[in-house]
């Protein structure tokens, strides 16, 4: 085991994730604008389950149902093509017993493309033109399932954001549910990059991601409040600090269970587009396994500086950097005598306490009366660019 | 003792949920253990409706469009199975569903036309006894006659507004009324046949010849119907119009219909759907043995905006709750004010409630679901009361609002199709979710040592109960697994793989705080627990919402979504927690070869000062 992996395994990788917030928010700026202007640019790859398509009825007698499809995917193939986009055959499907017929659904097709496609056919099977027969069919994911899709994914947004209200609070709410978008936008720009084309079973994948994100960014945050509770009552820590202690203690728990949520996904791709080419394994496991990389990357990058920003304009928390700030100062001049020897362990409650006091008594921190003003909005106003020194202070 | 207590309800768990599944299911062994599989992998039954408009045109794209939803609709109402229903050129509509399904997909083209229209006269239908020496001549589909038969003037299914408490007489009961449903489809193509060749024109005088001139002049002159009991003879010159057929009699003036004692509830129920469609004109149809006169109708479907069969809170009873658009309300008021101040005196005494108001009835296609009484003039959402159970008002509810379908269909023959992906996709799926788990447990080998076999003993468990869960749901409730929901299932064991890293995590840290394994456990299944179930919440928040909102597809994988999210949740504090608190017990817990926590006490005494923990050091 290496040095990194060994304080990775033990919580204590102390990587300054929440410190270097511009960085991801820059990167997830890009990320989303990129996602957008392709929305707009390329749009998307739309299945035959949402367009429609073509079906094809061939009579039984021409031969095997695999015989049916070969054909027919020879005769997509010397169909004339001006539109550029691949014609392919969608599904198969033996309709009746015995001497039943071939049902063959392909890509949406001009009616001078199916009408060559019908000709190749009715030349290789030799049957009468009059047996083969050939007709639109429109998608049977309709509208109707799209919007009732949405308007679910809208109510659960609201739903979602009233529960981590009252179990968290609402700059955790709002931190979680911006992050849950960031993880949406962000998967459906990559299928509009790259063009992969949308089926139901992309949606469903699309709509799996949902509950995993937040799933993460729940336990992120749930350490994040352990860490953070009382912090106001000693001066050790900021907000920022104890946040991005968390996002540290974590880390571990992320990656594995990205790693554990991933492996079968992994399976689901490997064996969906290695054996068997298209299909809905395929499409299944490619948006899986986008979605959730990207909200595990969204969980440890952008869900807790998106949350530390927002505490930064608490006027509660804005007062207490600086008291921690001034705090420092003092030591580092000399002051008082930093107690390093005690644990930082933050599940002892009471010591802060008396952590605090010591600050208090030194009285060298210019600001340390401010304790009990901090709740006053009025002493507060002033303090807003008081958070600027932290940040000037980092880099 | 508490964890042997968990992992024996766990137990019993098992065995009720396996003694459903065998004691459930017939054929042999092996059919037993089968879930029931979606289209794709087992393919299934497949039928097309043709689309019939008054001209015979093809339909409009549109139309077509929202007839295919609204059929889409009626065939997910079926369950959680999942329908393919799709428009096949300009005038069909193809639904496929999983396994052999022919009666669920009997009734999905079924016509549909609701029509609100207000009672103005009822009488009691005396046709088989007015034609008594030639009864034989009803068509065979007759009417289901309800046991509150002649004598009762009016069936009394009251309608009130919001809490009304309009007291609910039984007679009306709607469970009788879907019966005479599937007598028209049942005769459907042989009268499409018949009605597709003759006009109205061609069908009444088809009628006249039949009954004869004076017959029919008699009949055009009658003012109300002959009163049998006083004159039994009067019934004889009618006769004849026994013998008119179901389109015959569609055609001839609602008056002629209503007034001849001789046409019976059997021949109404016998006109072809869509007979008494135009909204514009007076209706007669029939209601348990009641003939009734119908206002023309002032409400139709298309003002519904939702129906729902619910349990009022005050009586405890199954109403019908109806909301209107917009526009629908002002109408619905209308027409309720007019039927409870009966302006002019419009309905006869006959057709009045038991309060001496006027009734309205419900008109699904050629029948009378239901005619309540109004109570009140209704401004807001309104309720249909009876003598519901949760069945009935559901059923009612949705054929309230499916109630707008356009157009009627023509089913064509039943047909199975073949699954569209078939087995080696099955068997692709299968190996995979093997791959990954095996992926999961060398993970959780690897990094957790013993414990893995925690990890790997809960996966198969959840494994198991899934299994048998969706054997059971699949007879219950018709939830039928496609390669999508497979492929979810698998996703979501990994998923809840990630509930032991979550514990174990915590339970390393405990330990690095130095505290015993046996305290340890406790204290970290505490805090864990409470991260555990907060995450699971959003899950299963998402489930319920996504399977009460969406449809169709999403449905299912919002019901397996929810289904997976529980049952990890029943593994965790059934089997994990139990097993760890009595794995805390043993000494080989602290071994670090052994459990893959005790690493982290490795080196600890010397390392623990020096340890970087706290922030301040990297500002430095």
């Amino acid at each position: 085991m290496s040095g990194l992996a060994t304080r990775l395994y033990k919580g204590q990788a102390d990587l300054n994730i929440v410190g270097k917030r511009k960085i991801w928010f820059t990167v997830a700026a890009v990320a989303v604008l990129i996602a957008v202007v392709s929305f707009f640019a390329r749009g998307f790859t739309l299945g035959i389950e949402f367009s429609g398509g073509n079906e094809f009825q061939v009579p039984a007698s021409v031969g095997t149902l695999q015989h049916a499809e070969e054909t027919v995917e020879e005769a997509l193939a010397e169909a004339p093509n001006p539109g550029g986009d691949p014609l392919r055959v969608a599904s198969t499907q033996q309709v009746g017993g015995g001497e039943g017929t071939y049902l063959i659904r392909t890509s949406e097709m001009e009616p001078e493309q199916s009408e060559a496609v019908k000709q190749h056919l009715v030349e290789a099977f030799g049957i009468p033109a009059g047996e083969i027969s050939n007709s639109r069919v429109s998608g049977a994911w309709g509208a109707q399932v799209t919007e009732r899709a949405l308007l679910g994914l809208v109510i659960f947004v609201a739903v979602v954001m009233l529960y981590l209200i009252v179990r968290f609070e609402w700059r955790m709410a709002a931190a979680a549910v911006s992050s849950l978008l960031f993880d949406l936008l962000l998967t459906a720009g990559v299928y509009s990059l790259v063009g992969f084309e949308i089926t139901p079973s992309t949606i469903i994948g699309f709509l799996t991601i949902l509950g995993f994100a937040l799933y993460d960014v729940v336990v992120v945050f749930d350490k994040v409040q352990e860490n953070t509770r009382g912090i106001t009552a000693s001066s050790s820590q900021t907000y920022a600090e104890a946040a991005n202690l968390a996002v540290n203690q974590t880390l571990m728990r992320s990656i594995n269970t990205g790693l554990v949520a991933l492996l079968p996904v992994g399976g689901l791709l490997f064996i969906g587009a290695g054996l068997l080419g298209a299909g809905t394994l395929r499409d299944l496991g490619l948006v899986l396994f986008v979605g959730m990389g990207i909200a595990v990357y969204s969980s440890i990058f952008f869900a807790t500086p998106v949350l530390t920003t927002l505490k930064g304009y608490e006027p509660k928390y804005q007062a207490h950097t600086q008291r921690v700030l001034a705090r420092r100062a003092a030591i580092a001049r000399g002051d008082v005598t930093p107690k390093t020897a005690r644990s930082p362990k933050q599940s002892a409650p009471a010591q802060p306490r008396d952590d605090a006091e010591v600050a208090a008594l030194a009285g060298a921190a210019p600001k340390v009366g401010a304790r009990p003003t901090a709740k006053r909005p009025s002493g507060n106003r002033g303090g807003r660019s008081g958070s600027r020194p932290r940040g000037g202070k980092r880099h | 003792m508490r964890p042997g207590r968990q992992l024996a309800v766990l137990a019993l768990l098992f065995v009720v949920l396996y003694l459903l599944v065998f004691l459930g299911g017939s054929g042999s062994f092996m059919d037993r253990l089968e879930p029931k599989l979606g289209l794709d992998l087992i393919g299934g039954s497949r039928v097309s409706y043709t689309a019939t408009t008054a001209n015979g045109q093809a339909p409009q794209a549109d139309q077509l469009e929202e007839a295919r939803q609204i059929i889409e609709s009626r065939a997910n109402a079926y369950g959680v199975s999942e329908a393919e229903v799709v428009t096949e050129g300009d005038r069909n509509i193809v639904v496929s569903l999983a396994g052999e399904s022919d009666d669920a997909l009997a009734n999905l083209g079924q016509a549909a036309e609701l029509r609100f229209r207000k009672v103005i006269k009822v009488t009691v239908d005396n046709a088989a006894a007015a034609v008594a020496p030639s009864a034989s001549a009803t068509p065979s589909g007759t009417a289901a006659p309800t046991p509150s038969a002649a004598g009762t003037p009016t069936p009394s299914a009251s309608a009130s507004g919001g809490q009304g408490g309009g007291a609910p007489a039984p007679s009306a009961s709607p469970s009788a009324t879907p019966t005479p449903a599937p007598s028209p489809t049942g005769t459907g193509t042989a009268e499409a046949d018949q009605s597709g060749t003759r006009t109205p024109e061609q069908l009444l005088a088809d009628a006249k010849r039949k009954v004869g001139d004076a017959a029919w002049a008699a009949a055009a002159a009658l003012q109300s119907p002959p009163d049998l009991s006083t004159d039994p003879a009067a019934a004889a010159q009618f006769e004849k119009f026994s013998t008119l057929d179901g389109p015959e009699v569609a055609v001839l003036d609602p008056n002629m219909q209503y007034n001849v004692p001789t046409i019976g509830c059997a021949q109404l129920n016998a006109r072809p759907p869509g007979s008494i469609q135009d909204p514009a004109k007076q209706a007669v149809s029939c209601e348990a043995s009641q003939k009734l006169f119908l206002d023309v109708a002032k409400v139709l479907g298309t003002d519904v905006s939702d129906a729902n069969g619910v349990l009022d809170q005050q009586g405890g009873d199954w109403v019908v709750s109806l909301d209107f658009t917009g526009d629908g309300q002002k109408k619905w008021t209308a027409l309720t004010r007019e039927a409870y101040e009966n302006t002019s005196g419009a309905c006869d005494a006959s057709a009045l409630g038991d309060q001496g108001k006027c009734r309205v009835a419900v008109v699904l296609d050629n029948e009378v679901i239901s005619s309540p009484e109004i109570q009140g003039v209704l401004t807001g959402d309104s309720q249909i009361t009876g003598s519901f159970n949760s069945k009935t008002a559901n059923e009612l509810a949705g054929k309230l609002r499916y109630g707008a379908l356009p157009l009627t269909f023509t089913q064509n023959e039943v047909q199975n199709v073949s699954a569209t992906l078939g087995t080696e996709h099955l068997k692709a799926g299968l190996l995979a979710a093997g791959i990954g788990m095996l992926l999961v447990v060398i993970y959780s080998f690897f990094y957790y040592r013993l414990l893995g076999t925690v990890i790997f003993l809960s996966l198969v468990l959840s494994g198991l109960l899934v299994f048998g869960a969706l054997i059971v749901l699949g007879r219950q409730i018709g939830y039928t697994l496609n390669l999508a929901g497979i492929a979810g299932f698998i996703v979501s064991l990994g998923v809840a793989a990630d509930s032991f890293v979550i514990y174990f995590e915590r339970l390393k840290d405990e330990i690095r705080e130095g505290r015993s394994p046996r305290s340890a456990v406790p204290r970290a299944w505490a805090r864990a627990r409470r991260t555990i179930i907060s995450a699971n919440a959003i899950t299963l928040m998402a489930a319920v919402v996504l399977y009460i909102v969406s449809v169709g597809t999403v449905k299912g994988f919002a019901f397996a979504l929810g289904l997976a999210t529980v049952l990890d949740l029943v593994v965790v504090f059934l089997f994990r927690h139990p097993i760890m608190t009595m794995f805390a017990r043993t000494r080989a817990f602290l071994s670090p070869r052994v459990s893959g926590l005790g690493r982290v006490l490795e080196k600890e005494p010397g390392e623990q000062p020096a340890k970087p923990r706290n922030p301040r050091v990297k500002e430095a």
